[in-house]
């Protein structure tokens, strides 16, 4: 089987809730500059909630995705209006804004914890029919996953850079008073992108959990490939952490292919990254103030 | 020596706490003062304990404890320490969010070697074969001398931050964290300073975690997560990031409260201790984060006071 | 004759004082172009004056000179007035102070954690005190220099060195007391006497000319167009990116261009 078409469909089914993630994660670091360590509870509570709503009311795994999206959103918007934002008026500073959001990562992970015990939970879904691709065997879950994860990823983009709630959304990022003076409503947009955000997230989780498992860690295990693929990705705009996103999960199922395990492929691409991060930072710190 | 007031428990509670003491001083050093956001701590720390326990059980040493012990010790603080140097090349010139990266990168880095290595590392079955250096009678003794060494170690990490305030390296780290740009512009070099401070604090947060092998005997890569870089980081922003008591004051009430007054002296159901209180310590370690930032910055003992210090050292 | 051509073969020349060569330099920011000179000395005399129009480029040229801005292309190199000359816009930015290259901040800049006396022992620490196992240098270091800080806390009257600077005005003073402390060959004041009260201007003056005629070469960016006729011996107009003009005082005060696009009518 040819190694680079295995490499392309298994890494983009495998890890299409990568770039549904990163892409909601990125609205808002590229709109608030604040870079949301909770924001990997919003995947964790994803899966548990499409797995409580799919194993307690027997339904159907698409089925849960609505009141998922909206239940993740919501909560989304909890975070900023009870946390983020009454801390931005305090005049809270960048480092402490990343603490603080590490804190809440922590504080919700542990809460869910206590909601929904201990154990590896699982979602109640017939087991999946296999469909070759190219000659690739591939999960009919992961297929609809990779399918819904593009339109979800499409729509978002269009929302962003065509809508006028995306349009807004830029002019506060780029200046806020700016922004007021033109008759944005600063708390109205920003209540939707972290709505937005925390739909993308929940769905993620939700497709992270069906694929695998539901565990407390799960949004945690991925939080550090979704902050490498925005901050590298994030260089060249939405599109930008699209592609990273993409070639992020190829990446990592060519490398797991060659070595035979998965956690080398993403020790490598730690490694890769940062360095990578390094090399854009050196032109980037020049423009300091004196 | 009759410790028979002390209680196992108590004597393992007190060691995290005093090792914590010593990660947060060292954390200080970058956070509060350097404003170097560090949430690998762990990552140096499990380094410093893992490549003692990989030198200890599987290298011939021609020599006994407390040799074997110093020497191994020794070598891991100098991995730790060049391991710092690396990820404070890495980091040195990238923003807040540079260093969550690098910082985050590096911890999960050494979790996944640890796990990946099991020939030499054990994996995910875990390393036994290590011990405390010295046998002065019972495993309870042993282990209350073995606290009083710790102790004693993260004394002399407290003196070293002490002077560290009352020294032009001390300066130099707040001008840094205060105004990278306006240090540079009076002739500083910003990137070899972190590197070097990297260096210093992340070897002696490798030596605490050899000294922490030493203590639990047997290495478990659960712990390499992120609970020691939690309590550290609640620890000392607690107590007050830029104070050297903060670090002390923060993880006494923190940690101490749930791994010595809670496990030791709250008469509580047993099954309690295995599942619902590491959980509620966490959930409260995060709560404390949120809340302490928001409503009191600075934590308990609130900012440096350099105006006194400068009035007691130099006067007018 | 021999001699002279020689040094001057292996970029050594002797000089009276330090100088400041900026050559093809362009900055523009999104497409508009802000410093565009083509060739600049300064320093050839003790006190050179930079003025210009609001948005001439002044202080952008300053901030390149000094690497706190990258170049789209350019550059500016130092010849000492002993020594081989040295291209600055090749250095990292603390390699500035060591070369002895240091400006003034236009805008109040300060450590806002340290006090006065922080600030005073920052500027004069030698990197070898600064070193993660010198934990006891601090009184090796103040005695060293306490003769200088107390000279410049006394000159200008800072009333408790233990506090940190508290109005603008003081803040101001303290980064130029900083500038003073690294013992610049090449001093670039970036208006120094905004938001001075007048007496200080006219002691920050005097220790300008003091410095000067121990052979620094100092360079002021001023509005203040009464201490620039008094205090330079040479003036650089510059306009719309460019330097256009340079000459003593007396002829460009009285220039047909300065007086009509920057004095305006009357003034002259």
């Amino acid at each position: 089987m040819d190694f680079v078409t295995q490499s392309v469909i298994i890494g983009l089914t495998e890890h299409a809730p990568l770039v549904l993630a990163a892409i909601g994660f990125a609205l808002i670091y590229r709109l608030t500059g604040l870079i949301n360590v909770a924001y990997s509870e919003t995947l964790t509570l994803g899966a548990y909630f499409a797995m409580w709503l799919n194993t307690t009311f027997g339904l159907d795994f698409y089925a849960t995705l609505i009141p998922t999206a909206i239940l993740s959103g919501l909560l989304s918007v909890a975070t900023y209006v009870l946390i983020f934002r009454p801390a931005k008026h305090r005049g809270v500073g960048g480092l402490e804004m990343i603490i603080i959001s590490f804190g809440l990562s922590i504080f919700m992970r542990h809460g869910l914890q206590f909601i929904f015990g201990y154990p590896v939970r699982f979602f109640d879904v017939p087991s999946p029919d296999t469909i070759w691709v190219l000659g690739v065997g591939v999960t009919s879950f992961r297929l609809v996953a990779l399918v819904s994860v593009a339109l979800l990823a499409l729509l978002l983009y269009l929302f962003i850079q065509r809508s006028s709630y995306g349009l807004q959304a830029r002019a506060l990022s780029a200046d806020e008073q700016l922004a007021k003076v033109s008759g944005i409503r600063p708390l109205v947009v920003s209540v939707m992108i972290w709505f937005v955000a925390g739909v993308a997230g929940g769905l993620a989780g939700a497709f992270y959990g069906v694929g695998s498992s539901v565990a407390p860690l799960l949004g945690w295990r991925q939080f550090l490939f979704i902050l490498l693929v925005v901050l590298v990705g994030g260089a060249w705009g939405l599109g930008g952490v699209i592609a990273v996103g993409v070639a992020t999960g190829i990446l990592l199922t060519a490398m797991a292919l060659t070595f035979g395990q998965i956690l080398y492929a993403q020790l490598a691409l730690i490694v890769a990254f940062i360095v990578l991060l390094k090399w854009q930072g050196r032109r980037l710190t020049e423009t300091a103030k004196v | 020596m009759n410790i028979d007031w002390l209680d196992a428990f108590l004597i393992t509670g007190l060691f995290e706490v005093v090792m914590i003491i010593g990660l947060a001083l060292l954390l200080h050093l970058q956070l509060g003062l350097t404003r170097i956001a560090n949430f690998g701590v762990v990552g140096f720390w499990g380094l410093g304990m893992y490549a003692f326990g990989v030198l200890y059980v599987k290298v011939d040493w021609p020599f006994g404890d407390p040799w074997q012990f110093l020497a191994c010790a020794a070598l891991a603080t100098l991995v730790a320490g060049l391991a710092g140097v690396v990820v404070g090349w890495l980091i040195a010139n990238l923003d807040t969010d540079g260093v969550l990266v690098g910082t985050l990168g590096f911890a999960t880095v050494i979790a996944i070697l640890a796990t990946t290595e099991d020939g030499l590392t054990g994996g995910a079955r875990g390393m036994g074969g290590l011990r405390i250096p010295f046998d002065v009678g019972t495993v309870k003794e042993d282990e209350f001398a073995w606290l009083l060494v710790l102790t004693a170690v993260v004394a002399v990490i407290f003196l070293y931050a002490w002077r560290v305030h009352r020294s032009p390296y001390g300066r130099l780290l707040i001008a840094v964290g205060s105004s990278e740009a306006l240090a540079r512009s009076l002739g500083k070099s910003t990137f070899r300073t972190k590197i070097g401070l990297f260096a210093v604090t992340s070897g002696a947060m490798g030596l605490l975690g050899a000294m922490n092998g030493a203590m639990v005997r047997y290495l478990d890569v659960g712990n390499l997560g992120v609970e020691i870089t939690l309590a550290t980081m609640v620890g000392l922003v607690l107590g007050g990031s830029v104070r050297v008591w903060g670090a002390v004051v923060g993880v006494v009430l923190s940690v101490g409260l749930f791994d010595i007054v809670i496990s030791s002296y709250l008469p509580l159901p047993r099954e309690w201790y295995t599942q619902t209180i590491p959980v509620l310590r966490q959930a409260a370690f995060g709560l404390a984060l949120i809340i302490v930032l928001l409503f009191r910055p600075l934590g308990i003992l609130g900012d440096m006071r350099r105006d006194k210090l400068m009035r007691k050292i130099h006067g007018r | 004759m021999v001699a002279d051509t020689s040094a001057a073969a292996a970029g050594v020349a002797a000089r009276a004082r330090p100088e400041i060569h900026v050559r093809g330099a362009v900055k523009s920011f999104s497409g508009r172009v802000v410093v565009d000179v083509d060739d600049l000395i300064l320093g050839g005399e003790p006190i050179e004056g930079l003025i210009g129009p609001n948005g001439a480029g002044k202080t952008t040229l300053m901030r390149l000179i000094m690497h706190s801005l990258p170049f789209d292309r350019g550059t500016v190199s130092l010849r000492p007035s002993a020594g081989a000359e040295v291209v600055l816009s090749s250095l990292a930015a603390h390699q500035m102070a060591r070369h002895g290259v240091v400006k003034s901040n236009q805008v109040i800049m300060d450590f806002d954690k340290l006090t006065i006396w922080d600030s005073l022992l920052l500027a004069v620490a030698e990197a070898r005190y600064e070193q993660p196992q010198r934990v006891l240098a601090e009184g090796t270091v103040f005695r060293r220099h306490e003769e200088e800080m107390r000279h410049y806390l006394d000159f200008f009257d800072f009333e408790d060195p233990c506090r940190p600077a508290l109005s603008a005005g003081e803040k101001k003073l303290l980064d130029i007391v900083r500038c003073l402390l690294l013992k610049p060959s090449f001093l670039l004041l970036d208006e120094p006497t905004a938001g001075l009260p007048d007496d200080l201007t006219e002691k920050v003056m005097d220790v300008v000319r003091e410095l000067a005629s121990q052979g620094t070469s100092v360079v002021i960016v001023e509005h203040d167009l009464t201490l620039i006729w008094s205090l330079c011996d040479r003036v650089h107009f510059m306009a719309e990116g460019s330097v256009v003009l340079a000459g003593d005082p007396a002829s460009i005060r009285e220039n047909h261009t300065v007086v009509e696009k920057y004095l305006g009518e009357g003034h002259a």
